[in-house]
């Protein structure tokens, strides 16, 4: 009941912080919508037992990537534009993303997705030849150092890749 | 009332959906970038709720990689909105018609 409540709760504030960074004219009130829902999607994940990514999508999404981007918009984009209204290529997202809502919404009610497994329902997840409790930091841990390891190695020079890009663009010489 | 997958899927899809309309009728480059973000985060919501509904973890460690994707996305996407504006004076993406035909 109480993990009901939470969940409404939540996705309301989720769902209000990307209706505030779709529609609001203000580039700051959209950031922090945006800020708004990321922080409410972490709960969400602290929700379905796995803590630890809802710290991660705090420090990471709601912290790093957002101060970066509040900080253009103050620094640069004081501009207020809305979304557009009236041309062709509006009316046809709007259609488009009517029939792709109900499409998912006829789909997943049809698939009869149903409650979360509880208890001894949830089985341990095995790591590297180990046994751990689900969403525990071990588990994922040792999940991401035994069968994840490339992806994991491919992800740290992506960011590497993308320092170095950023580094690049910013220079003084290229405007 | 239990939530149930459905619940969680189904919040997804709107989110999903509202990125979609920003990032198709927005001006501003930046709210651009955001819904994309915001609709890698419907993403992630999914992955979550499906790998708590089979008891794995392989969902939360793709959320880890869609993570660092977007923080690299997030450096690389601000540094070409920074230079944009160097260049145009402006985020509107209307403005940046040079390959148009």
């Amino acid at each position: 009941m109480m993990a009901a409540v939470v969940f409404f709760a939540v996705a309301f504030l989720a769902f209000l912080g990307a209706l505030a960074l779709v529609f609001h004219r203000h580039p700051m009130v959209a950031g922090l919508g945006m800020a708004l829902s990321t922080l409410s999607i972490g709960v969400l994940y602290v929700l379905l037992r796995v803590p630890f990514l809802g710290l991660f999508q705090a420090i990471i999404y709601a912290g790093a990537v957002m101060v970066i981007v509040l900080y253009i918009v103050m620094a640069l984009g004081q501009e207020e534009t809305g979304p557009r209204v009236g041309s062709v290529q509006t009316g046809l997202t709007y259609v488009a993303a009517a029939l792709l809502l109900l499409q998912f919404y006829w789909a997943i009610v049809r698939s009869g997705a149903g409650p979360f497994p509880e208890g001894s329902a949830l089985p341990p997840v095995t790591a590297g030849g180990t046994n751990y409790a689900f969403g525990t930091i071990q588990a994922f841990g040792s999940l991401l150092v035994s069968h994840y390891s490339v992806p994991f190695e491919v992800a740290s020079l992506l960011l590497v890749g993308a320092m170095v890009g950023a580094v690049i663009l910013s220079r003084r010489s290229w405007s | 009332m239990t939530i149930t997958l459905g619940h969680y899927l189904i919040l997804a899809v709107f989110l999903f959906t509202v990125g979609i309309i920003g990032a198709l009728t927005r001006k501003s480059a930046i709210i651009v970038f955001l819904s994309i973000e915001l609709m890698l985060n419907a993403a992630n919501v999914v992955f979550m709720a499906m790998g708590r509904y089979f008891g794995q973890l392989d969902g939360a460690v793709f959320v880890l990689f869609i993570l660092a994707v977007s923080a690299a996305e997030a450096a690389v996407g601000v540094a070409i909105v920074v230079a944009f504006i160097r260049r145009r004076g402006t985020t509107d993406i209307d403005a940046a018609n040079l390959m148009k035909w």
